[in-house]
Protein backbone atom coordinates (compact mmCIF):
# COMPACT_ATOMS: atom_id res chain seq x y z
CA UNK A 1 0.00 0.00 0.00
CA UNK A 2 1.05 3.59 -0.51
CA UNK A 3 1.51 5.85 2.45
CA UNK A 4 2.36 9.49 2.01
CA UNK A 5 5.96 10.35 2.82
CA UNK A 6 5.53 14.11 2.66
CA UNK A 7 7.36 15.97 5.36
CA UNK A 8 7.70 19.56 6.49
CA UNK A 9 10.89 21.43 7.30
CA UNK A 10 9.93 22.03 10.95
CA UNK A 11 7.64 19.20 11.90
CA UNK A 12 5.19 19.72 14.75
CA UNK A 13 4.88 17.15 17.54
CA UNK A 14 1.84 15.80 15.75
CA UNK A 15 3.72 15.46 12.46
CA UNK A 16 6.53 13.65 14.26
CA UNK A 17 3.93 11.33 15.76
CA UNK A 18 2.27 10.67 12.40
CA UNK A 19 5.65 10.08 10.75
CA UNK A 20 6.57 7.58 13.46
CA UNK A 21 3.25 5.75 13.02
CA UNK A 22 3.87 5.52 9.26
CA UNK A 23 7.45 4.44 9.77
CA UNK A 24 6.56 1.64 12.20
CA UNK A 25 3.73 0.51 9.94
CA UNK A 26 5.98 0.48 6.87
CA UNK A 27 8.62 -1.52 8.75
CA UNK A 28 6.03 -4.14 9.63
CA UNK A 29 4.25 -4.11 6.30
CA UNK A 30 6.44 -6.78 4.72
CA UNK A 31 5.61 -9.21 7.50
CA UNK A 32 1.94 -8.24 7.40
CA UNK A 33 1.82 -8.88 3.67
CA UNK A 34 3.44 -12.30 4.08
CA UNK A 35 0.92 -13.14 6.83
CA UNK A 36 -2.02 -12.10 4.70
CA UNK A 37 -0.97 -13.61 1.37
CA UNK A 38 1.21 -16.62 2.22
CA UNK A 39 -0.46 -17.74 5.43
CA UNK A 40 -4.05 -16.52 5.31
CA UNK A 41 -4.11 -17.00 1.51
CA UNK A 42 -5.67 -13.67 0.63
CA UNK A 43 -5.24 -12.40 -2.91
CA UNK A 44 -2.86 -9.50 -3.50
CA UNK A 45 -5.82 -7.18 -4.01
CA UNK A 46 -7.56 -8.33 -0.84
CA UNK A 47 -4.34 -8.00 1.13
CA UNK A 48 -3.78 -4.45 -0.10
CA UNK A 49 -7.30 -3.48 0.95
CA UNK A 50 -6.94 -5.03 4.39
CA UNK A 51 -3.59 -3.31 4.84
CA UNK A 52 -5.36 0.03 4.34
CA UNK A 53 -7.86 -0.90 7.05
CA UNK A 54 -5.03 -1.97 9.31
CA UNK A 55 -3.26 1.35 8.90
CA UNK A 56 -6.41 3.28 9.79
CA UNK A 57 -6.86 1.16 12.90
CA UNK A 58 -3.18 1.27 13.91
CA UNK A 59 -2.98 5.05 13.59
CA UNK A 60 -5.95 5.48 15.90
CA UNK A 61 -4.65 2.76 18.22
CA UNK A 62 -1.42 4.71 18.66
CA UNK A 63 -3.41 7.73 19.87
CA UNK A 64 -4.78 5.69 22.77
CA UNK A 65 -3.10 6.15 26.15
CA UNK A 66 -0.48 3.50 26.75
CA UNK A 67 2.70 2.20 25.21
CA UNK A 68 4.86 3.97 22.63
CA UNK A 69 4.23 3.57 18.90
CA UNK A 70 7.12 1.16 18.48
CA UNK A 71 5.99 -0.93 21.44
CA UNK A 72 2.57 -1.17 19.81
CA UNK A 73 3.95 -3.14 16.86
CA UNK A 74 3.05 -6.61 18.21
CA UNK A 75 -0.57 -5.45 18.55
CA UNK A 76 -0.51 -4.50 14.88
CA UNK A 77 0.23 -8.13 14.09
CA UNK A 78 -2.60 -9.31 16.37
CA UNK A 79 -4.99 -7.01 14.53
CA UNK A 80 -3.62 -8.20 11.18
CA UNK A 81 -4.29 -11.85 12.04
CA UNK A 82 -7.71 -11.01 13.45
CA UNK A 83 -8.72 -9.01 10.35
CA UNK A 84 -7.46 -11.73 8.00
CA UNK A 85 -9.07 -14.55 9.94
CA UNK A 86 -12.42 -12.80 10.17
CA UNK A 87 -12.41 -11.95 6.49
CA UNK A 88 -11.23 -15.33 5.26
CA UNK A 89 -13.63 -17.20 7.54
CA UNK A 90 -16.44 -15.16 6.09
CA UNK A 91 -15.42 -15.75 2.48
CA UNK A 92 -14.83 -19.47 3.06
CA UNK A 93 -17.97 -19.81 5.17
CA UNK A 94 -20.20 -18.42 2.45
CA UNK A 95 -18.75 -20.87 -0.09
CA UNK A 96 -17.23 -18.20 -2.30
CA UNK A 97 -13.79 -19.73 -1.76
CA UNK A 98 -12.66 -23.26 -0.96
CA UNK A 99 -10.41 -23.93 1.98
CA UNK A 100 -7.49 -26.36 2.18
CA UNK A 101 -6.21 -28.10 5.31
CA UNK A 102 -3.42 -25.61 5.87
CA UNK A 103 -5.80 -22.65 5.79
CA UNK A 104 -8.39 -24.49 7.90
CA UNK A 105 -5.88 -25.20 10.68
CA UNK A 106 -4.70 -21.57 10.59
CA UNK A 107 -8.27 -20.27 10.82
CA UNK A 108 -8.85 -22.59 13.79
CA UNK A 109 -5.97 -20.99 15.68
CA UNK A 110 -6.44 -17.90 17.83
CA UNK A 111 -5.13 -14.78 16.06
CA UNK A 112 -3.16 -13.86 19.19
CA UNK A 113 -1.22 -17.15 18.95
CA UNK A 114 -0.55 -16.75 15.25
CA UNK A 115 0.54 -13.16 15.84
CA UNK A 116 2.82 -14.34 18.61
CA UNK A 117 4.63 -16.56 16.11
CA UNK A 118 4.94 -13.64 13.75
CA UNK A 119 6.27 -11.47 16.57
CA UNK A 120 9.19 -13.82 16.88
CA UNK A 121 9.97 -13.10 13.23
CA UNK A 122 9.75 -9.43 14.08
CA UNK A 123 12.21 -9.84 16.95
CA UNK A 124 14.55 -11.67 14.61
CA UNK A 125 14.20 -8.82 12.13
CA UNK A 126 14.98 -6.26 14.86
CA UNK A 127 17.97 -8.31 15.96
CA UNK A 128 19.35 -8.41 12.43
CA UNK A 129 18.69 -4.71 11.99
CA UNK A 130 20.53 -3.78 15.19
CA UNK A 131 23.35 -6.10 14.15
CA UNK A 132 23.77 -4.44 10.77
CA UNK B 1 -12.71 -4.08 -0.60
CA UNK B 2 -13.04 -6.67 -3.38
CA UNK B 3 -16.42 -7.14 -5.02
CA UNK B 4 -17.10 -10.28 -3.02
CA UNK B 5 -16.92 -8.39 0.25
CA UNK B 6 -18.99 -5.52 -1.04
CA UNK B 7 -21.77 -8.01 -1.73
CA UNK B 8 -21.32 -9.84 1.55
CA UNK B 9 -22.00 -7.92 4.74
CA UNK B 10 -18.39 -8.01 5.92
CA UNK B 11 -17.03 -5.36 8.27
CA UNK B 12 -18.41 -1.92 7.51
CA UNK B 13 -16.14 0.37 5.55
CA UNK B 14 -17.75 3.65 6.39
CA UNK B 15 -14.92 4.99 8.51
CA UNK B 16 -12.01 3.88 6.37
CA UNK B 17 -11.26 7.29 4.93
CA UNK B 18 -9.22 8.54 7.87
CA UNK B 19 -9.10 12.29 8.34
CA UNK B 20 -6.34 14.42 9.86
CA UNK B 21 -6.27 15.13 13.58
CA UNK B 22 -7.01 18.80 12.90
CA UNK B 23 -10.02 17.97 10.77
CA UNK B 24 -11.27 15.44 13.32
CA UNK B 25 -10.85 17.98 16.15
CA UNK B 26 -12.73 20.62 14.19
CA UNK B 27 -15.60 18.22 13.49
CA UNK B 28 -15.63 17.13 17.14
CA UNK B 29 -15.80 20.75 18.31
CA UNK B 30 -18.60 21.59 15.89
CA UNK B 31 -20.56 18.60 17.12
CA UNK B 32 -19.92 19.33 20.80
CA UNK B 33 -20.95 22.97 20.39
CA UNK B 34 -24.41 21.90 19.22
CA UNK B 35 -26.92 21.72 22.06
CA UNK B 36 -28.29 18.21 22.44
CA UNK B 37 -31.74 19.26 21.24
CA UNK B 38 -30.26 20.51 17.96
CA UNK B 39 -28.37 17.31 17.18
CA UNK B 40 -30.15 15.34 14.48
CA UNK B 41 -29.89 11.55 14.42
CA UNK B 42 -27.78 11.79 11.28
CA UNK B 43 -25.45 14.30 12.91
CA UNK B 44 -25.01 12.05 15.96
CA UNK B 45 -24.41 8.99 13.79
CA UNK B 46 -21.82 10.80 11.68
CA UNK B 47 -19.90 12.01 14.73
CA UNK B 48 -19.96 8.83 16.82
CA UNK B 49 -19.42 6.37 13.97
CA UNK B 50 -16.22 8.07 12.82
CA UNK B 51 -13.35 6.70 14.92
CA UNK B 52 -11.22 9.81 14.36
CA UNK B 53 -13.97 12.21 15.42
CA UNK B 54 -14.90 10.04 18.39
CA UNK B 55 -11.24 9.95 19.46
CA UNK B 56 -11.22 13.76 19.34
CA UNK B 57 -14.49 14.01 21.27
CA UNK B 58 -13.04 11.79 24.00
CA UNK B 59 -9.83 13.86 24.11
CA UNK B 60 -11.87 17.03 24.44
CA UNK B 61 -13.95 15.52 27.25
CA UNK B 62 -10.80 14.46 29.13
CA UNK B 63 -9.53 18.04 28.88
CA UNK B 64 -12.87 19.29 30.19
CA UNK B 65 -13.38 16.84 33.03
CA UNK B 66 -11.71 18.87 35.78
CA UNK B 67 -13.19 22.21 34.78
CA UNK B 68 -16.69 21.11 33.81
CA UNK B 69 -17.45 17.63 35.16
CA UNK B 70 -21.21 18.09 34.75
CA UNK B 71 -20.78 18.58 30.97
CA UNK B 72 -18.76 15.39 30.76
CA UNK B 73 -21.28 13.55 32.95
CA UNK B 74 -23.97 14.43 30.39
CA UNK B 75 -22.07 13.73 27.18
CA UNK B 76 -20.17 10.55 27.97
CA UNK B 77 -23.18 8.36 28.94
CA UNK B 78 -24.81 9.44 25.64
CA UNK B 79 -21.78 8.14 23.74
CA UNK B 80 -21.84 4.91 25.73
CA UNK B 81 -25.54 4.39 25.06
CA UNK B 82 -25.11 5.02 21.33
CA UNK B 83 -22.18 2.57 21.12
CA UNK B 84 -24.07 -0.07 23.15
CA UNK B 85 -26.83 -0.10 20.55
CA UNK B 86 -24.34 -0.92 17.77
CA UNK B 87 -22.77 -4.24 16.91
CA UNK B 88 -19.03 -4.98 16.88
CA UNK B 89 -19.13 -5.25 13.08
CA UNK B 90 -19.86 -1.55 12.79
CA UNK B 91 -16.38 -0.82 14.14
CA UNK B 92 -12.78 -1.63 13.41
CA UNK B 93 -11.46 -4.61 15.30
CA UNK B 94 -11.60 -3.73 19.03
CA UNK B 95 -12.76 -0.12 18.63
CA UNK B 96 -16.29 -0.66 19.91
CA UNK B 97 -14.94 -2.08 23.17
CA UNK B 98 -12.33 0.63 23.40
CA UNK B 99 -14.77 3.51 22.92
CA UNK B 100 -17.30 1.88 25.26
CA UNK B 101 -14.55 1.67 27.89
CA UNK B 102 -13.37 5.21 27.25
CA UNK B 103 -16.87 6.74 27.46
CA UNK B 104 -17.63 4.73 30.62
CA UNK B 105 -14.35 5.84 32.19
CA UNK B 106 -15.13 9.47 31.35
CA UNK B 107 -18.55 9.05 32.96
CA UNK B 108 -16.97 7.45 36.05
CA UNK B 109 -14.38 10.21 36.39
CA UNK B 110 -16.94 12.99 36.03
CA UNK B 111 -19.49 11.45 38.42
CA UNK B 112 -16.72 10.97 40.97
CA UNK B 113 -15.86 14.67 40.76
CA UNK B 114 -19.55 15.46 41.24
CA UNK B 115 -19.56 13.34 44.40
CA UNK B 116 -21.89 10.65 43.01
CA UNK B 117 -20.17 7.55 44.30
CA UNK B 118 -22.70 4.86 43.38
CA UNK B 119 -22.83 6.02 39.79
CA UNK B 120 -19.05 6.21 39.69
CA UNK B 121 -18.83 2.55 40.78
CA UNK B 122 -21.34 1.49 38.14
CA UNK B 123 -19.50 3.31 35.34
CA UNK B 124 -16.17 1.92 36.50
CA UNK B 125 -17.59 -1.60 36.23
CA UNK B 126 -18.75 -0.82 32.70
CA UNK B 127 -15.35 0.60 31.74
CA UNK B 128 -13.64 -2.47 33.17
CA UNK B 129 -15.96 -4.85 31.31
CA UNK B 130 -15.31 -3.13 27.97
CA UNK B 131 -11.58 -2.46 28.23
CA UNK B 132 -11.05 -6.13 29.12
CA UNK B 133 -11.80 -7.04 25.48
CA UNK B 134 -9.46 -4.57 23.82
CA UNK B 135 -6.24 -5.70 22.23
CA UNK B 136 -3.95 -4.10 24.83
CA UNK B 137 -6.02 -3.72 28.01
CA UNK B 138 -3.25 -3.23 30.61
CA UNK B 139 -3.02 0.57 30.34
CA UNK B 140 -6.77 1.08 30.34
CA UNK B 141 -7.48 -1.32 33.20
CA UNK B 142 -4.83 0.52 35.21
CA UNK B 143 -6.65 3.79 34.47
CA UNK B 144 -9.87 2.19 35.77
CA UNK B 145 -8.01 1.03 38.90
CA UNK B 146 -6.66 4.53 39.44
CA UNK B 147 -10.16 6.05 39.50
CA UNK B 148 -11.26 3.26 41.86
CA UNK B 149 -8.43 4.31 44.17
CA UNK B 150 -9.47 7.97 44.03
CA UNK B 151 -12.93 6.83 45.04
CA UNK B 152 -11.41 4.97 48.00
CA UNK B 153 -9.58 8.17 48.88
CA UNK B 154 -12.88 10.08 48.81
CA UNK B 155 -14.31 7.45 51.16
CA UNK B 156 -11.34 7.99 53.45
CA UNK B 157 -10.05 4.44 53.01
CA UNK B 158 -6.50 5.72 52.95
CA UNK B 159 -4.77 2.55 54.16
CA UNK B 160 -6.30 0.69 51.21
CA UNK B 161 -5.09 3.38 48.81
CA UNK B 162 -1.56 3.04 50.17
CA UNK B 163 -1.70 -0.72 49.86
CA UNK B 164 -3.02 -0.80 46.28
CA UNK B 165 -1.51 2.23 44.60
CA UNK B 166 2.00 0.73 44.02
CA UNK B 167 0.63 -1.95 41.67
CA UNK B 168 -1.21 0.61 39.53
CA UNK B 169 1.83 2.88 39.58
CA UNK B 170 4.02 0.02 38.41
CA UNK B 171 1.81 -0.57 35.36
CA UNK B 172 2.04 3.11 34.43
CA UNK B 173 5.80 3.04 34.99
CA UNK B 174 6.25 -0.01 32.77
CA UNK B 175 4.20 1.60 30.01
CA UNK B 176 6.02 4.93 30.27
CA UNK B 177 2.79 6.76 31.21
CA UNK B 178 4.55 9.43 33.27
CA UNK B 179 1.64 11.72 34.00
CA UNK B 180 -0.54 8.83 35.18
CA UNK B 181 2.36 7.63 37.31
CA UNK B 182 2.68 11.11 38.82
CA UNK B 183 -1.06 11.11 39.55
CA UNK B 184 -0.56 7.88 41.52
CA UNK B 185 2.28 9.47 43.48
CA UNK B 186 0.05 12.47 44.18
CA UNK B 187 -2.78 10.25 45.41
CA UNK B 188 -0.32 8.37 47.60
CA UNK B 189 0.94 11.65 49.07
CA UNK B 190 -2.61 12.83 49.72
CA UNK B 191 -3.38 9.62 51.60
CA UNK B 192 -0.19 9.96 53.64
CA UNK B 193 -1.24 13.52 54.48
CA UNK B 194 -4.69 12.37 55.59
CA UNK B 195 -3.14 9.66 57.76
CA UNK B 196 -0.96 12.25 59.48
CA UNK B 197 2.28 10.95 57.94
CA UNK B 198 3.18 14.55 57.29
CA UNK B 199 6.88 14.33 56.52
CA UNK B 200 6.48 11.48 54.02
CA UNK B 201 3.67 13.39 52.34
CA UNK B 202 5.74 16.59 52.21
CA UNK B 203 8.67 14.77 50.60
CA UNK B 204 6.34 13.33 47.93
CA UNK B 205 4.72 16.71 47.21
CA UNK B 206 8.15 18.34 46.95
CA UNK B 207 9.35 15.71 44.51
CA UNK B 208 6.26 16.13 42.37
CA UNK B 209 6.44 19.93 42.44
CA UNK B 210 10.11 19.94 41.51
CA UNK B 211 9.26 18.15 38.25
CA UNK B 212 12.64 16.42 38.40
CA UNK B 213 11.37 12.88 38.48
CA UNK B 214 8.47 12.97 36.04
CA UNK B 215 7.28 15.07 33.16
CA UNK B 216 3.95 16.12 34.62
CA UNK B 217 1.22 18.53 33.66
CA UNK B 218 1.40 21.99 35.33
CA UNK B 219 -1.98 21.49 37.04
CA UNK B 220 -0.72 18.46 38.97
CA UNK B 221 2.43 20.36 39.91
CA UNK B 222 0.20 23.20 41.15
CA UNK B 223 -1.94 20.80 43.20
CA UNK B 224 1.18 19.32 44.79
CA UNK B 225 2.27 22.86 45.74
CA UNK B 226 -1.13 23.72 47.22
CA UNK B 227 -1.01 20.65 49.46
CA UNK B 228 2.63 21.22 50.33
CA UNK B 229 1.66 24.75 51.37
CA UNK B 230 -1.17 23.37 53.48
CA UNK B 231 1.20 20.96 55.25
CA UNK B 232 3.72 23.72 55.89
CA UNK B 233 0.96 25.94 57.24
CA UNK B 234 -0.19 23.22 59.64
CA UNK B 235 3.43 22.82 60.77
CA UNK B 236 3.55 26.55 61.51
CA UNK B 237 5.87 27.39 58.59
CA UNK B 238 3.60 30.13 57.28
CA UNK B 239 6.18 31.79 55.04
CA UNK B 240 6.95 28.50 53.30
CA UNK B 241 3.22 27.92 52.93
CA UNK B 242 2.66 31.27 51.27
CA UNK B 243 5.60 30.70 48.90
CA UNK B 244 4.08 27.38 47.83
CA UNK B 245 0.62 28.94 47.30
CA UNK B 246 2.17 31.75 45.28
CA UNK B 247 3.95 29.24 43.03
CA UNK B 248 0.81 27.13 42.65
CA UNK B 249 -1.59 29.87 41.64
CA UNK B 250 -0.32 30.64 38.08
CA UNK B 251 0.07 26.93 37.34
CA UNK B 252 -3.55 26.23 38.25
CA UNK B 253 -4.81 29.34 36.48
CA UNK B 254 -3.04 28.47 33.24
CA UNK B 255 -4.57 25.00 33.39
CA UNK B 256 -8.07 26.33 34.19
CA UNK B 257 -8.20 24.12 37.30
CA UNK B 258 -10.92 26.11 38.99
CA UNK B 259 -11.73 23.59 41.72
CA UNK B 260 -8.05 23.36 42.67
CA UNK B 261 -7.92 27.17 42.72
CA UNK B 262 -10.92 27.14 45.04
CA UNK B 263 -9.03 24.65 47.25
CA UNK B 264 -6.02 26.97 47.17
CA UNK B 265 -8.15 29.89 48.39
CA UNK B 266 -9.55 27.71 51.18
CA UNK B 267 -6.08 26.69 52.30
CA UNK B 268 -4.74 30.23 51.96
CA UNK B 269 -7.68 31.39 54.08
CA UNK B 270 -6.75 28.81 56.71
CA UNK B 271 -3.16 30.03 56.80
CA UNK B 272 -4.25 33.68 57.05
CA UNK B 273 -6.68 32.76 59.85
CA UNK B 274 -3.92 31.00 61.79
CA UNK B 275 -1.63 34.04 61.42
CA UNK B 276 -4.33 36.37 62.69
CA UNK B 277 -5.18 38.03 59.36
CA UNK B 278 -8.89 37.46 59.80
CA UNK B 279 -10.11 40.02 57.26
CA UNK B 280 -7.96 38.56 54.50
CA UNK B 281 -8.92 35.03 55.56
CA UNK B 282 -12.62 35.86 55.29
CA UNK B 283 -12.06 37.30 51.84
CA UNK B 284 -10.20 34.17 50.71
CA UNK B 285 -12.96 31.91 52.10
CA UNK B 286 -15.64 33.99 50.38
CA UNK B 287 -13.88 33.72 47.03
CA UNK B 288 -13.57 29.99 47.55
CA UNK B 289 -17.31 29.68 48.27
CA UNK B 290 -18.13 31.66 45.12
CA UNK B 291 -15.83 29.47 43.03
CA UNK B 292 -17.43 26.25 44.28
CA UNK B 293 -20.92 27.62 43.68
CA UNK B 294 -19.94 28.63 40.14
CA UNK B 295 -18.61 25.11 39.55
CA UNK B 296 -21.86 23.56 40.75
CA UNK B 297 -20.04 21.86 43.67
CA UNK B 298 -22.78 22.64 46.16
CA UNK B 299 -21.70 20.23 48.91
CA UNK B 300 -18.18 21.64 48.91
CA UNK B 301 -19.59 25.18 48.92
CA UNK B 302 -21.76 24.31 51.95
CA UNK B 303 -18.71 23.04 53.85
CA UNK B 304 -16.84 26.23 52.95
CA UNK B 305 -19.72 28.37 54.21
CA UNK B 306 -19.40 26.64 57.58
CA UNK B 307 -15.65 27.39 57.60
CA UNK B 308 -16.41 30.98 56.61
CA UNK B 309 -19.04 31.28 59.36
CA UNK B 310 -16.47 30.21 61.94
CA UNK B 311 -14.04 32.87 60.74
CA UNK B 312 -16.79 35.51 60.72
CA UNK B 313 -17.82 34.59 64.24
CA UNK B 314 -14.21 34.74 65.36
CA UNK B 315 -13.92 38.17 63.76
CA UNK B 316 -16.95 39.48 65.60
CA UNK B 317 -19.43 39.37 62.73
CA UNK B 318 -22.20 37.11 64.08
CA UNK B 319 -24.89 38.39 61.65
CA UNK B 320 -22.82 37.53 58.58
CA UNK B 321 -21.96 34.18 60.15
CA UNK B 322 -25.70 33.46 60.53
CA UNK B 323 -26.29 34.21 56.84
CA UNK B 324 -23.60 31.79 55.82
CA UNK B 325 -24.96 29.07 58.11
CA UNK B 326 -28.49 29.62 56.81
CA UNK B 327 -27.17 29.36 53.25
CA UNK B 328 -25.29 26.12 54.04
CA UNK B 329 -27.94 24.20 56.01
CA UNK B 330 -30.34 23.39 53.12
CA UNK B 331 -27.51 21.74 51.13
CA UNK B 332 -26.25 19.91 54.23
CA UNK B 333 -29.77 18.46 54.66
CA UNK B 334 -30.41 17.81 50.97
CA UNK B 335 -27.07 16.10 50.31
CA UNK B 336 -27.27 14.19 53.62
CA UNK B 337 -23.84 15.47 54.56
CA UNK B 338 -24.45 14.61 58.22
CA UNK B 339 -26.53 11.80 59.78
CA UNK B 340 -30.03 12.75 60.90
CA UNK B 341 -29.06 12.07 64.51
CA UNK B 342 -26.23 14.59 64.36
CA UNK B 343 -27.17 16.89 67.24
CA UNK B 344 -24.85 19.77 66.41
CA UNK B 345 -26.95 20.72 63.38
CA UNK B 346 -30.15 20.97 65.41
CA UNK B 347 -28.39 23.00 68.10
CA UNK B 348 -26.83 25.26 65.49
CA UNK B 349 -30.15 25.75 63.69
CA UNK B 350 -31.87 26.71 66.95
CA UNK B 351 -29.06 29.01 68.07
CA UNK B 352 -29.11 30.82 64.71
CA UNK B 353 -32.90 31.15 64.97
CA UNK B 354 -32.35 32.84 68.35
CA UNK B 355 -29.58 34.94 66.76
CA UNK B 356 -27.04 33.54 69.24
CA UNK B 357 -24.89 31.25 67.07
CA UNK B 358 -23.43 28.43 69.16
CA UNK B 359 -19.68 28.37 68.36
CA UNK B 360 -19.24 24.83 69.79
CA UNK B 361 -21.97 23.40 67.57
CA UNK B 362 -20.45 25.22 64.61
CA UNK B 363 -16.99 23.80 65.41
CA UNK B 364 -18.42 20.30 65.81
CA UNK B 365 -20.21 20.54 62.46
CA UNK B 366 -17.12 21.91 60.69
CA UNK B 367 -14.92 19.14 62.10
CA UNK B 368 -17.44 16.49 61.10
CA UNK B 369 -17.74 17.83 57.56
CA UNK B 370 -13.97 18.12 57.29
CA UNK B 371 -13.46 14.46 58.08
CA UNK B 372 -16.45 13.00 56.25
CA UNK B 373 -16.72 15.00 53.04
Amino acid sequence: MEISDEFEATPSAENVFETEVQSVFQETLGLIHIALVSHYQLTEQEATELEKDLFVWFRRFCYRPGASIRENRPYLLVACCQFAREYQKYVVGTGVRASDEKLKSLLDREPVDVAHDFSRSLQLYDFRRSDA
Amino acid sequence: MPEVAKVLPFRARVGVASCSREEASARARTFRNLPEADRSEQCVNEAYSDGDVLTSICSELWELINTSPSDVAEESPRIYKWLSAKGARDFFFDERDYFLGESALLAAGSFRLLGKRDETERWLDRADASFRHTVAPAAHLARVSYIRLTLRYDMRRHEEVLELVPSVALTFQKLGMENDLAKCRFLEAMSLKELGRVEEAAVSFERLASGEEYRIEPALCGMALVNLGNLRSEQGSFDSALVAYRQASPLLQSANRFSALADLKLMLGGTLQRTGHLGAAVQAFRESVNDYVALGMEARAAYLRVVLAEALLEGGNPREAEWEILAALPTIDQEKMVPESFAAVAILRESVRQRKTDPRALLELREYLQTKN
